[in-house]
C-alpha cells in the first residue's frame, strides 16, 4: 500500500477521511511544475510531503529531458521587404513557421523537463513581464526574451530586471526604442512600475515621468532585438525618483527600482496570487516579502511559497489555465506538444483557448482561475481530451486491474481525490480506457485545485 | 498528518473563489428565456462599450480649428479638411462617419471633458475606476453589479460578449453573465452523455469545481432546436490592423459581438444591460492610423447596430453608452503617439437620446501637468442613465451623487 494512501479511511463519525499528503504533493507537482508523468504522483507520495518539497525546490544542474528538445533554429530576418512583393511573402511565410516553432518549442520544453520548477517559473515571468509576439512580429526578439526569462527564472530578480529594461522584445512592445529626451514616451517606464517592479500606487505620476526619462535613449531593432544606446537622445540631467535625486539610466533605474522594499512586497504578492489564491490576499503576516527581500533571490521567494501555510491550505484552489491543462495532460499521456501538432493544430486549439505561448492579450499577462471556466472552454477540453487521449499512452491505466482504474486514474494524474460524482462517473466507463482518460483529464477534479 | 473531513475537504477545494460565481451562459439558454419569459416591450436595454487602452479623445473629438491642437502635436493631428466638422469648433475623426450621422439625426450626445477627480494614469487603475464608479477606492464592486445587488437573482439580467466577465458586472452578491463568441460544437453519441455524468453539480464541489461542472452543463444545454434562429452567421468583422501599443487589454471583434446582441434582443431576451469591448487603443506609438481605423470600427459597429435594433420592435428602447479608461496627453510623443492623459469624450446613443453636446470642451492651453481638465464627471452620466434606463435611483448604486447630464429624452 502506498504510504500516502489511500486517500480515504472510514473513521468513527462515519464521515471519511482525507490525506493532505496528496494535496500538498499534488499541488507541488502541479503548481511548481506542470504535473507528474506516469508514476511519479504515486513515487512521491511514497518519499513523503516534506522530501518531495524539497526536490521539488531544488533543480538539477542540467536536466536531463530539457536536453532532448532540439536547439531552434531562430535567425534574424531582417528588414520587412516592400508590401505586396514576392520577397514580402516569402518572408511572412518564413516568420510564420518560426513562430509556430518558436510556440512549440516552449511548450515541449515545459513538457520535457524533468524537474518541473525551472520551465514553470519561466512560464509566470512570461505572464509578469508579458511581451506578445502580436506586436513584437520578428521571433528573434522573442526567442531571446524567452531565454533571458529562463535563465533568471529562479535567479536575482534585480538581475533579471537590469536584464528586461533593455531587452530587445520588451522595448519594442512598450515603444520604448522611440523614448528620447526631446519626448518622452512613458509606456515602459509606467509599466516598469506599476506591472513589473512596484504595483499600483506605490509610486507617484512624477515618479513615471522621471522613470520615463531614465528610460531615454535606446534604440533597438526589431528584427533581431539589439539593443544600443543614443547619449543624445538620453536625458542625462538629475531626475527624482521614490524620493531620490540623481542621474539615472536603465541599468541604475532597474538596480534602484528593484532594490526598494515595494518591489520584494509586489513580487510576492504575485506569486501568492498565481501559485497560491488569485481570490485572497497575501497575509500580512506571510513570510515570503521578507524571504525575497533578504537578497533578492527569486528561489528564496518560491521556498518561502512552498512552506507557506497558504499553499497547503485546501481553500485555496486554483483552475489549471488552458497551456497548463494542455501541458500537464501532454505529460501524463507521454504526448511532445511538436510531434502531437502533426496530427492536431495544437496551436490553433491553444489558440482558440485564447492562451498561447508568446501573445498573451495585454501587458498585465493572462487572466486566471474563473476566468478559463466558460462554456466555450468547456466545449474545446472536450473534444481535444478525446483526440489527446485516442494519441497518447494509456498503458499507466490500461495495464491495471479493471477495479483498481478509478483509484488509478487519480494516482496517474496527480488527483489528490475524485468527488463521488466524478468516481461514479469513471467507474461507469472504467473498461474502456480512452474513455476513462477523457473523463478523468475533464473532470473538475482534475482541472480545478490540485 | 492533518486530516480534515472528507466533505469539508471537498467543499474547501473550492471554495477560495469569490463568493458569487459568474453564471456562463449559451446562446441556447438566452434563446430559451427569451422565448419563455421575453422582456416586455418598451424595457429599457443598456447596451456598454468599453474601449481598452485609453481612446485619444482629441483625435476622436477634434478641435480642428485650434492652432494649439496642431501646434501641441504635428505629427499625428489633422487639417481643417481632414475631419468631420460637428460645428466650427469640434468635428468627429474622418473615419467615423456612422456616428456623423446619428449625430446629423439628432440621436448622439456627445459629453465632453469626461473623467473623475484626481485622475489616475493606470489602465488597469482608471478602468477599474470607471466600472466600480468609485474613484477613492471605497467600492470595488461594478456599477452595473451593484444594480445586479438590488434585484431578484436572475442571470440573464446583465450579460458580457466574451467568457472574460469585466468588474463592471461583478456586484457584491450576484454576478452578471458571460457569452462566449463563436460556434458552440456540443459533443454528441455516447461521449456526450458520459461527459454529461461530469456535468452534474456534487454537493462536494466548491465554487470554481461547480463552475467547472457548470460550464459543461451549459454546454450540454444547447439544444439545436432553439439555437437554430440564431445560427445565422454573423456578418464578418472587418480586418483590424497590427495595431501599435494594442497592449492594454480588450477584445477585436466589436461588430461580431454587437451583431450577437442585436439578434438576442430582437428575440427578445429579457437583458437589461449588454456589455462589449474593443481594445487596442493604447496608442503610445504611430497612432494617427491605428487609431483612427478603431474609433471608426467603433462608429461603424455602433450605427449598424443600431440599425439592426431599430429594424425590430425594440428600437426606441435600446441606448448604446461608449466609453474609455482615460483620453490622452494633449502633447504628441517623440513616437508619432501619445501617452496616457485624463478626460476624454463620452458617447451616448439612441432613439431616447437628445442629440448634440453636454458638457465644456477643456481648454488646450489651461492644463493640469499637461493633462486636459475633466469638466464632467463620469457619474453624472451614470446617474442619468441609472435612473432612466436602470429605473433606480442613482443614490442606491452612486451614494450621494446630485449631478446629471440630462440626455435622455423624458
Amino acid at each position: 500500500m502506498l504510504r500516502g494512501g489511500p486517500l480515504v479511511e472510514p473513521s468513527s463519525d462515519s464521515d471519511v477521511v482525507v490525506n493532505t499528503d496528496r494535496l500538498v504533493i499534488s499541488r507541488l507537482q502541479h503548481r511548481l511544475g506542470f504535473g507528474p508523468r506516469p508514476g511519479e504522483y504515486a513515487a512521491a507520495l511514497q518519499t513523503g510531503v516534506s522530501k518531495i518539497r524539497e526536490m521539488a525546490l531544488t533543480p538539477p544542474i542540467t536536466d536531463a529531458g530539457l536536453a532532448k528538445v532540439a536547439a531552434l533554429p531562430i535567425t534574424d530576418l531582417g528588414p520587412y521587404p516592400a508590401p505586396r512583393s514576392a520577397e514580402r511573402r516569402v518572408f511572412n511565410s518564413a516568420m510564420r513557421e518560426m513562430t509556430n516553432s518558436l510556440q512549440l518549442w516552449a511548450l515541449d520544453r515545459m513538457v520535457s523537463a524533468d524537474h518541473g520548477l525551472t520551465e514553470r517559473m519561466t512560464w509566470f515571468w512570461h505572464g509578469h513581464w508579458a511581451t506578445a509576439i502580436s506586436k513584437v512580429e520578428a521571433p528573434l526578439p522573442m526567442y531571446n526574451y524567452y531565454a533571458t526569462l529562463n535563465k533568471f527564472a529562479l535567479g536575482n530578480f534585480k538581475e533579471m530586471a537590469r536584464a528586461m529594461v533593455v531587452d530587445g522584445a520588451v522595448l519594442y512592445w512598450l515603444d520604448g526604442g522611440q523614448n528620447t529626451a526631446s519626448a518622452p514616451n512613458e509606456n515602459l517606464g509606467r509599466e516598469l512600475m506599476e506591472l513589473f517592479t512596484l504595483g499600483v500606487g506605490n509610486y507617484t505620476e512624477d515618479d513615471v515621468k522621471s522613470a520615463a526619462k531614465a528610460l531615454t535613449g535606446y534604440k533597438v531593432v526589431r528584427s533581431n532585438g539589439i539593443v544600443s544606446f543614443r547619449a543624445k537622445d538620453h536625458y542625462s540631467d538629475p531626475i527624482n525618483i521614490l524620493g531620490v535625486t540623481q542621474n539615472f539610466d536603465a541599468d541604475s533605474l532597474a538596480m534602484f527600482i528593484a532594490s526598494q522594499r515595494q518591489c520584494s512586497r509586489f513580487l510576492a504578492e504575485r506569486f501568492w496570487y498565481r501559485f497560491i489564491s488569485s481570490s485572497t490576499p497575501l497575509p500580512n503576516k506571510s513570510k515570503i516579502p521578507d524571504a525575497i527581500a533578504a537578497n533578492l533571490s527569486i528561489s528564496d521567494g518560491v521556498r518561502a511559497l512552498a512552506f507557506d501555510p497558504g499553499f497547503s491550505d485546501v481553500t485555496n484552489s486554483q483552475v489549471k489555465a488552458p497551456v497548463e491543462w494542455f501541458v500537464s495532460v501532454c505529460r501524463a499521456l507521454s504526448l511532445m506538444p511538436s510531434v502531437v501538432s502533426k496530427h492536431l493544430p495544437v496551436l490553433d486549439i491553444l489558440r482558440a483557448f485564447s492562451q498561447i505561448p508568446f501573445d498573451p492579450p495585454s501587458v498585465g499577462g493572462w487572466p486566471a482561475d474563473e476566468a478559463w471556466l466558460s462554456t466555450a472552454s468547456a466545449q474545446l477540453r472536450i473534444t481535444n481530451a478525446e483526440k489527446l487521449a485516442k494519441l497518447g499512452d494509456l498503458t499507466p491505466i490500461s495495464a491495471l486491474a479493471v477495479r483498481d482504474r478509478v483509484q488509478g486514474s487519480a494516482d496517474w494524474l496527480g488527483v489528490p481525490m475524485w468527488s463521488t460524482r466524478t468516481q461514479s462517473a469513471l467507474e461507469q466507463v472504467r473498461s474502456d480506457p480512452i474513455t476513462l482518460t477523457i473523463l478523468a483529464i475533464t473532470a473538475p477534479e482534475y482541472l480545478v485545485s490540485a | 498528518m492533518d486530516t480534515v473531513s472528507r466533505r469539508r475537504f471537498l467543499q474547501l477545494m473550492g471554495a477560495g473563489a469569490a463568493g458569487a460565481a459568474a453564471t456562463r451562459l449559451s446562446i441556447a439558454d438566452i434563446a430559451r428565456a427569451a422565448i419563455t419569459n421575453p422582456l416586455p416591450l418598451n424595457t429599457p436595454i443598456l447596451v456598454i462599450v468599453t474601449m481598452y487602452g485609453g481612446n485619444d479623445g482629441l483625435n476622436t473629438l477634434i478641435p480642428y480649428n485650434d492652432s494649439t491642437y496642431i501646434t501641441n502635436r504635428p505629427d499625428i493631428a489633422y487639417g481643417v479638411g481632414e475631419v468631420l466638422p460637428l460645428d466650427d469648433q469640434l468635428a468627429l475623426n474622418r473615419s467615423m462617419s456612422g456616428m456623423k450621422t446619428l449625430w446629423d439625426q439628432k440621436k448622439l450626445a456627445i459629453v465632453r471633458g469626461v473623467g473623475y477627480p484626481q485622475p489616475d494614469h493606470s489602465h488597469f487603475r482608471s478602468m477599474a475606476i470607471w466600472q466600480s464608479a468609485s474613484p477613492v477606492g471605497a467600492q470595488s464592486s461594478g456599477w452595473i453589479g451593484r444594480w445586479l445587488d438590488g434585484r431578484k437573482a436572475d442571470p440573464m439580467l446583465a450579460i458580457n460578449l466574451g467568457s472574460v466577465i469585466p468588474p463592471l458586472l461583478t456586484g457584491a452578491k450576484r454576478v452578471g453573465s458571460a457569452l462566449p463568441l463563436g460556434g458552440l460544437v456540443v459533443p454528441t453519441g455516447s461521449l456526450a452523455s458520459e461527459c454529461q455524468l461530469l456535468a452534474k453539480p456534487s454537493i462536494e464541489d466548491g465554487p470554481l469545481q461547480a463552475l467547472a461542472a457548470g460550464s459543461m452543463s451549459d454546454l450540454f444545454k444547447l439544444s439545436s432546436e432553439i439555437s437554430s434562429e440564431l445560427k445565422k452567421p454573423a456578418p464578418k468583422a472587418s480586418d483590424l490592423p497590427t495595431i501599435q501599443g494594442g497592449n492594454a487589454g480588450g477584445n477585436s471583434n466589436l461588430a461580431q459581438q454587437l451583431d450577437v446582441v442585436a439578434k438576442l434582443i430582437a428575440a427578445g431576451a429579457p437583458t437589461r444591460v449588454w456589455s462589449v469591448s474593443l481594445g487596442g487603443f493604447d496608442t503610445h506609438a504611430d497612432e494617427k492610423g491605428a487609431q483612427s481605423i478603431l474609433i471608426g470600427n467603433v462608429s461603424d459597429s455602433i450605427a449598424r447596430f443600431l440599425s439592426q435594433v431599430r429594424s425590430t420592435n425594440r428600437g426606441k428602447d435600446v441606448v448604446v453608452l461608449a466609453y474609455s479608461e482615460f483620453g490622452r496627453r494633449v502633447k504628441g510623443n517623440a513616437s508619432q503617439g501619445t501617452d496616457h492623459g485624463t478626460s476624454g469624450p463620452v458617447f451616448v446613443m439612441g432613439e431616447k437620446i437628445l442629440g448634440g453636446f453636454y458638457g465644456d470642451q477643456p481648454s488646450l492651453t489651461q492644463l493640469n501637468a499637461g493633462d486636459l481638465a475633466v469638466t464632467t464627471d463620469f457619474r453624472d452620466i451614470y446617474a442619468s442613465l441609472i435612473e432612466g434606463m436602470l429605473t433606480t435611483p442613482a443614490d442606491k448604486i452612486l451614494g450621494k451623487w446630485a449631478g446629471r447630464t440630462p440626455l435622455l429624452k423624458v
